[in-house]
């Protein structure tokens, strides 16, 4: 009995490793295949090796991000006839991105797209890219000034954090503007409810701060009833909500969520409280854009969201990127985008609601 | 003498006494937490956590311990969620899935999470790994899975949504109306602790459960089949845990590979607050409600009074920290 199962065991584990082993494979030759495929199409289009297309070693924080994964695809898309990508996964661990970026390095690569763990790591990075000569561009988190200054080729490409919450205020103005009847107890006072992110998290308080700062800036007075964290999560979003519908109910006049996820949580909870069926509404407002959001502006659920751009995001990082990687200096002719400061490159955030929901699909 | 009974009635009910005194302490500071509305939120907000907390009582009564719990949970949420999108949704999971009858996901996913059990059983009984690491492994695999699944082409890590009005009818729907109507996930909630009392109670399996919590070399002479016991309780485990992700997803009306994330803790918690002991062999069904009941009174009711989400946990943890010093009194002074 014990040697069978001490066979079964060692079976079990040996399968593991190479389940394991397999996975690897696959995901290295789906990459290569990618990458090969770029490869040819090029050499057969200018047949010399002078326009040979640079390589360009792409390391993202973690694969199984949802907003990184669509920044990730537009940079497979936007690489064709510019530049081969070798995409690999940091796995949410700075050190392992230190080991992806000297194998790039040993690799020789033209160029390399680094979307950090940590973004105090970009100096280390930058430090071992300048002795090598190899330019870097960072993405989506953005290194501290003092790294960004150490080297001319260093670039930076994203979005700036605070937009997402202007913008969500800004939703919430032009609804309160529109809607006279949205002051519902007449007071010109926005009485209102936020349900946070992860306590300390940049996002979770830029957004906080801004978007209110938006309500304000815009002249209307404002009264916080509630704000608790939801830890960007659905469930809690849910039922933080539902707690503050019970000892606020109808006082509240809209609703913040740093992100979606929390928004459409609130959503649920406002319905088993009898919102959004007949002419019981409350404006709720999130960040991301993502799939069910949309679902729910087109229901006319939830007022609106803010989108960040995975496309020119990803399209913006690799052009930069594949320029640099030829030795050409990135500018607005043939990059397309602005370059603030000769090395950031900022895309914008963009509101999405009911009315241009296609931009977000 | 009056006040050694005094005392003793502390100890014995103190859980009760926790569970009165917050009530007490959140509708002095606002007399509105008293009303049906809190009730009915209360105890929606328990019934997803009162099945997957009693699956943890199982195991915890076994002398045993389940971390992969919440992830089993994520990962039925997930599954079932996938399988019941309204046909025109736009980023749709399986686009060209058919309409199934809205039962069929519901049972995949309880029968996934009963394998997830299975497994755990099967490891810790037949390869005799404790169960803190045999769950700690399939915690981390089963997020594996859920992860590889959730980014599978061409949902690519996007949170799953549109669901089919008929599924999100079981996490939101209610029978009656008005205040005093009952929403059925309260009522799935009770009914499954109602079976588990039976079992706990009424049959041979709950009779062996105690039995190998409170002396597993006693229960082996006394001729129990203790990995056939363990096994079965494992898997029920399992299945339970599975209903829960379902509920989650209906409840919520859409799923991520997050979801279910440290729930085990919370449940371990709550039975631990409840009168589990994780020593293994006593345990109870309604100290198991009255356990979760406390901890969501606590989400709930702090943030009702507006209560900084870092108090919130601090007076979590005390309770914690304080049911089980007042546990080990409790069974020290029988000795």
């Amino acid at each position: 009995m014990r040697k069978i199962t001490s066979v079964l065991l060692a079976s079990a584990l040996l399968g593991a490793a190479l389940a394991g082993c397999g996975g690897n494979n696959n995901s290295a030759s789906t990459t290569n295949s990618g990458a090969g495929t770029t490869n040819t199409t090029n050499s057969g289009n200018s047949g010399g090796k002078s326009a040979e297309t640079p390589k360009v070693g792409v390391a993202i924080y973690k694969f199984d991000d949802t907003f990184m994964t669509g920044v990730r695809n537009a940079i497979q898309k936007s690489a064709e006839g510019i530049a081969t990508v070798d995409i690999v996964d940091s796995q949410n661990s700075q050190p392992t991105q230190n080991d992806k970026v000297d194998l790039f390095i040993t690799k020789k690569y033209n160029g390399m797209l680094i979307n950090p763990v940590d973004r105090t790591a970009a100096g280390v990075i930058i430090d071992k890219a300048k002795t090598a000569n190899i330019p870097v561009v960072f993405l989506n988190r953005e290194p501290l000034p003092e790294d960004m200054k150490k080297w001319d080729k260093v670039y930076y490409v994203g979005a700036k954090a605070e937009e997402s919450g202007t913008m969500s205020g800004q939703l919430i103005v032009d609804y309160w503007k529109a809607h006279p009847e949205a002051d519902k107890n007449g007071d010109g006072v926005l009485q209102y409810v936020m349900l946070k992110g992860e306590p300390g998290h940049q996002d979770a308080e830029l957004r906080t701060t801004y978007s209110i700062q938006a309500v304000e800036d815009a002249g209307i007075k404002v009264e916080k009833l509630a704000e608790d964290t939801a830890m960007w999560d659905r469930v809690k979003g849910q039922e933080k909500m539902a707690a503050f519908l019970g000892s606020h109910g109808d006082k509240i006049e809209a609703v913040f969520a740093n992100n979606d996820d929390m928004a459409l949580g609130a959503i649920e909870a406002l319905k088993a409280a009898g919102y959004f069926s007949g002419d019981k509404y409350m404006p709720v407002v999130g960040v991301d854009a993502t799939a069910p959001a949309v679902q729910a502006l087109q229901d006319g659920t939830m007022l609106g969201t803010v989108l960040n751009d995975a496309n020119n995001q990803g399209k913006a990082a690799i052009t930069v990127a594949s320029l640099l990687a030829k030795g050409e200096t990135p500018t607005k002719d043939n990059v397309g985008f602005d370059i603030t400061d000769n090395q950031y490159v900022w895309i914008s955030y963009k509101k999405i609601t009911k009315d241009n929901v296609a931009d977000a699909k | 003498m009056n006040v050694k009974k005094a005392q003793s009635f502390v100890t014995q009910n103190a859980i009760y006494i926790v569970l009165v005194l917050l009530i007490l302490g959140i509708a002095l500071y606002e007399p509105s937490f008293i009303s049906v509305n809190t009730l009915r939120d209360i105890m929606i907000q328990s019934s997803t956590r009162i099945i997957i907390a009693l699956g943890v009582a199982f195991i915890l009564i076994t002398a045993g311990t389940d971390l992969s719990a919440g992830r089993v949970v994520g990962f039925t949420a997930v599954i079932s969620a996938s399988m019941l999108q309204i046909p025109d949704y736009s980023r749709r999971f399986f686009p060209d899935l058919p309409q199934l009858n809205v039962l069929l996901p519901i049972v995949i996913a309880i029968i996934a999470g009963l394998i997830c059990g299975l497994i755990n059983g099967l490891v810790v009984s037949k390869l005799s790994v404790p169960p803190f690491i045999a769950t700690l492994g399939t915690m981390v695999i089963v997020y594996g899975l859920n992860s590889l699944y959730f980014d599978m082409e061409p949902n690519q890590s996007q949170p799953i949504g549109g669901l089919r009005p008929d599924f999100t009818k079981i996490g939101s729907g209610f029978f009656g109306s008005g205040q005093y109507s009952i929403p059925f996930i309260v009522i799935i909630a009770l009914v499954v602790a109602a079976i588990v009392w039976v079992v706990f109670n009424k049959t041979k399996l709950g009779k062996n459960m105690y039995a190998i919590g409170g002396n597993i070399q006693a229960a082996k002479v006394s001729g129990i089949d203790v990995s056939k016991n363990l096994i079965y309780i494992y898997a029920i485990a399992g299945a339970l845990y599975g209903l829960a992700g379902v509920l989650e997803a209906a409840r919520t009306g859409g799923a991520t590979n997050n979801y279910g994330n440290m729930y085990e803790l919370d449940a371990i918690a709550a039975c631990v607050v409840g009168g589990v002991s994780t020593t293994g062999g006593i345990g109870t069904v309604p100290g198991v409600l009255v356990g979760v009941i406390i901890f969501t009174l606590i989400n709930y009711g702090l943030t009702f009074i507006g209560i900084s989400p870092y108090y919130q946990l601090i007076i979590k943890g005390l309770i914690i920290i304080a049911a089980v010093a007042f546990d080990m009194r409790k069974y020290s002074s029988k000795r």
